[in-house]
């Protein structure tokens, strides 16, 4: 089967792209001025006990480059990073150094997951129907007012639309939604719309093109000379040939999506892994950092590889190469 | 006399495009009768796709039938059917083969299944009926191992198999009429010669009328009882096959017999029409032919000429005002 | 000679008349032409703003600290005092700067790699090929705060670090572009005449992707500048108090139950200019390669 060798190289180019990631990525905070990396910044952090008690303070100072393996050689040093990264040995970061990473992201990774796929679940749910609706009516009204809000949804950033929801929901009706934290159903409404709203754009926008596209083909004109109805016609000849097409986009809404979750978090105080990574770039936690970047780009091209592998199961024709 | 299955009378077809009107079809008559294959021939944009299209209500864009009435089987006239209506004939009573194998097939549907989706939709048969008829359908149509093959994509075929695919489609439920809309002219010579040789069994095996479109004399020629000549969206000529090769009459056939290429025939000399077919904005208001006639003269700008019969005994028909001069230079 | 004579005058009269077209079909798109107004006048502020801004952006006004909108402060004031109304014109300053800077490196990135990708064709391709897919695979989002951390929070470095995160669409687009050029008849018959790869490149490839190219930045501005801001909301954009859109918006989630008018002046202001760039960017879409 040519899906397993497909697989397989998919999973091969993803380790050595998230590598090459991670390694630079190191090397570049590694060699930031004000990186945590380095000892001065440690050393700074410790305040005068550099004077007061030199051999405590080297002793510090020696146990902690001992914990991150900073007095090993750089190259060592990147390469036991992305090793361990690549294995899911993520370590302490240095904000909670009694912390392993480990147990910080098991409870906060769900949340953004949660919130990412399921607005994207959800678009797709509302944005396809509205999409065929604006096909199928093509120039009328409907078909102008959808066009205009999905190019609406898609020009503003969650970040835009979680603030005026925060503004309408916390100012013009306060009470009604809550507007900041995560537990209850009630707390994800507002989080979800803000994600949701350009997703929507995205995919209406989309199928709308895509299936007036397919409407336009030959075969469309084949199977009405069969005598197919209109409904089974556009169902089957139609929406069919168009959701292949469909199914690319959610690649890089998915991508979108992500980023989009950083932001909506930070804005709902939600503590998924958005505010964790926000929070670790905001105080110079490398390690934590670069490990939310590494899980949330994993996640991303996780589900890259689903889509393409349900575009080749949907589409006859693609074959798959990688 | 055999009956009558198809009757079309003046009609016209025009289309928006942009600000302006463009008047494809501007009076197309002629009949069919039942058993008998009807070629139109025709340059590209003479309006003769756009005439079955128009029957057919299969106008793409924004393509309008402005007035005319096609009678089918002496008992409705397709162009005032209701979308329902048309829906029930088309695919059952009537078949169509179109132009392109290659973009006329869904390119995510099983073959078999597209075939049988006519006969589903029509309720011509129970979906077991319908399958297994699909397996006979395919082997009839020439294509070996059905059963492997209702499996396949469209993709897996070449052009030849797909336009024998599609023709299975077209008379799966048994139509009395076979529209085939330029069948070949994507095809490669060989392939084409042997389309047609598939039509013509099928046609006499099920005794099915067949309107047959082709820019291709030597196809109609080959194919056809009866062929008409349209130009400008207008009937030109219309005559028995034999008359045809025997004693064409209208300046546009004439000049369209001497610029097909014959093989063997070398020192026939190969005239092509000076011109191009041109597009109308207005309805012609004198002879469509006239820039390119070589026999033309103020009357032919002043009137459209009528399509008439030529004499009495003769089915043959023409719209031409010259019909002396031509005899002359014919000889 | 007079044939060739009419038909370069021919040919002359249809150029002028195609940018005719394009803008005659920009300009039946009216959401095209508000966009480029609003544009017009945000590439103004930008330029004057700090002439006009009735107050510096580090002037601080204790005293008058979120206070909201009166003559003095017409948009309020921030939990400094800072006037918003000036704070507004000063972002538009800081994120045209960026915006269009970046979008800058980025093209002229993806622009380079793009066409050596694709008349050199061979390793080049593959390599450059393979780099753009990776820059595809991870959103670039992350890798630019991961710069921004390591170059740091002012203009400049916002600024690089965007740019050379974004190329890759360009570079992916003009590689197309450029493959399908390098077999049309036209570059075959400036082979055939001797031009060599560079002039083929910037006198044949490159004016005939340009309409694309046009399209491809007018949406990368309104995308960088989306980037910009969302820096901030993460707490990694421009280091106040160095004003921008990203800052005030996030500032304003903290302080929207007492203070609302911090959020809606930017807020809207920032909405209105993203969707007149991409009222711009479609209407060009639609005017440079219109598809019947």
């Amino acid at each position: 089967m040519g899906i397993v060798r497909f697989i397989v190289k998919r999973l091969i180019s993803m380790i050595i792209t998230i590598s090459v990631v991670l390694a630079v990525s190191f090397l570049m905070m590694h060699y930031s001025p004000n990186s945590f990396f380095s000892s001065t910044t440690l050393a700074s952090g410790m305040g005068n006990l550099q004077f007061q008690d030199p051999k405590l303070y080297q002793q510090y100072i020696t146990m902690f480059e001992n914990r991150y393996g900073m007095n090993k050689p750089i190259y060592d040093q990147v390469l036991s990073y992305v090793w361990n990264s690549l294995t899911f040995n993520f370590g302490n970061s240095f904000e909670n150094p009694t912390m392993p990473i480990m147990t910080q992201l098991k409870e906060s990774l769900p949340i953004s997951i949660e919130l990412s796929l399921g607005s994207v679940i959800l678009a797709v749910i509302i944005g396809l129907p509205l999409g065929v609706l604006a096909a199928l009516y093509r120039n009328s009204w409907i078909d102008s007012l959808l066009t205009t809000f999905s190019m609406i949804g898609q020009a503003i950033p969650a970040f835009v639309f979680a603030v005026i929801l925060v503004l309408l929901f916390g100012v013009v009706w306060p009470g009604v939604v809550p507007i900041n934290g995560w537990g209850t159903f009630a707390d994800a409404i507002l989080p979800t719309i803000a994600l949701c709203v350009g997703n929507i754009g995205v995919v209406t926008r989309y199928m709308r093109g895509s299936l007036i596209e397919s409407m336009r083909q030959d075969y469309i004109r084949t199977a009405k000379a069969k005598g197919v109805p209109y409904w089974p016609l556009v169902w089957k000849h139609g929406i069919r040939n168009s959701l292949t097409a469909m199914v690319t986009v959610i690649g890089p809404t998915f991508a979108f999506t992500v980023v989009g979750t950083v932001w909506v978090e930070n804005i709902f105080s939600i503590p998924g892994l958005g505010t964790l990574m926000s929070g670790a770039f905001v105080n110079d936690d490398i390690p934590l950092a670069i490990t939310s970047v590494f899980i949330l780009s994993l996640m991303v091209m996780g589900v890259n590889l689903l889509v393409d592998l349900s575009y080749a199961l949907m589409d006859p024709r693609v074959k798959l190469e990688a | 006399m055999t009956q009558e299955l198809l009757r079309v009378t003046d009609l016209k077809t025009e289309f928006q495009r942009g600000d302006e009107k463009v008047y494809t079809v501007n009076g197309v008559s002629f009949s069919l009768r039942e058993g008998e294959t009807l070629g139109i021939v025709g340059e590209s944009g003479s309006g003769k796709s756009v005439t079955v299209h128009s029957m057919l209500g299969l106008l793409q864009g924004a393509g309008k039938v402005s007035s005319g009435q096609a009678i089918f089987q002496n008992r409705v006239d397709l162009l005032q059917l209701r979308r329902k209506q048309l829906e029930d004939i088309r695919g059952r009573d009537i078949g169509v083969i179109f132009q392109d194998p290659m973009t006329s097939l869904n390119p995510t549907m099983r073959i078999g299944n597209q075939i049988m989706e006519g006969m589903l939709t029509h309720q011509y048969a129970s979906r077991k009926k319908a399958f297994e008829r699909t397996l006979d359908l395919l082997h009839e149509v020439g294509i070996p191992e059905p059963k492997a093959r209702f499996r396949n994509f469209p993709f897996e075929f070449s052009g030849g198999m797909r336009q024998r695919v599609m023709i299975a489609m077209a008379i799966a439920c048994e139509p009395q009429l076979l529209i085939a809309d330029e069948p070949t002219t994507a095809l490669d010579v060989t392939v084409q010669m042997q389309i047609l040789a598939l039509m013509q069994k099928l046609k006499q095996d099920r005794k099915m009328s067949v309107l047959m479109i082709t820019h291709d004399f030597g196809v109609a020629t080959n194919f056809c009882d009866r062929i008409l000549v349209m130009y400008g969206g207008k009937v030109m000529e219309a005559a028995s096959l034999d008359t045809f090769i025997r004693r064409p009459l209208h300046p546009y056939t004439i000049a369209l017999k001497s610029s097909i290429i014959e093989v063997g025939d070398r020192h026939k000399k190969l005239q092509a029409i000076p011109g191009m077919a041109k597009v109308w904005n207005a309805p012609p208001h004198h002879c469509p032919f006239y820039e390119r006639c070589t026999f033309a003269t103020q009357q032919c700008l002043k009137e459209v000429p009528e399509l008439t019969q030529v004499d009495d005994q003769e089915d043959h028909w023409l719209a031409c005002h010259h019909v002396e001069e031509v005899l002359k230079s014919v000889g | 000679m007079a044939v060739v004579m009419t038909n370069v005058a021919a040919t002359k009269r249809k150029k002028r008349s195609q940018w005719g077209l394009a803008f005659r079909r920009y300009r039946r798109n009216k959401l095209a032409v508000f966009g480029l107004i609003w544009v017009a006048l945000f590439l103004l502020i930008g330029v004057i703003g700090p002439y006009i801004a009735p107050y510096n952006y580090q002037t601080a006004n204790f005293l008058a600290a979120n206070s909201p909108p009166s003559l003095a402060h017409i948009f309020g004031t921030d939990n400094l005092g800072h006037d918003m109304f000036s704070e507004i014109i000063w972002s538009v300053q800081n994120a045209l700067e960026i915006a269009f800077g970046a979008t800058l490196v980025s093209f002229l990135i993806g622009i380079v790699l793009g066409m050596w990708a694709g008349l050199r064709g061979g390793l080049a391709d593959l390599i450059i090929m393979r780099l753009v897919d990776s820059m595809f695979a991870i959103p670039t989002y992350f890798l630019d705060l991961i710069l921004v951390v390591s170059f740091g929070r002012g203009m400049g470095p916002i600024l690089l670090a965007i740019g050379i995160t974004g190329w890759a669409s360009y570079a992916r687009l003009i590689r197309s572009q450029v493959l399908s050029m390098r077999n049309s008849d036209m570059v075959e018959a400036a082979r055939s005449l001797g031009a060599s790869q560079t002039q083929i490149a910037w006198r044949y490839v490159l004016p005939n992707v340009m309409n694309s190219m046009v399209v491809a930045l007018a949406f990368g501005i309104p995308g960088d500048l989306t980037v910009m801001a969302g820096l901030s909301v993460v707490g990694m954009g421009l280091r106040p108090p160095l004003p921008s859109f990203g800052n005030m918006l996030a500032q304003s989630g903290v302080n929207v139950l007492g203070y609302p008018w911090l959020m809606y002046f930017p807020a809207i202001v920032f909405a209105i200019t993203l969707l007149s760039f991409l009222f711009v960017a479609d209407g060009l879409q639609e005017a440079l390669n219109p598809k019947g």
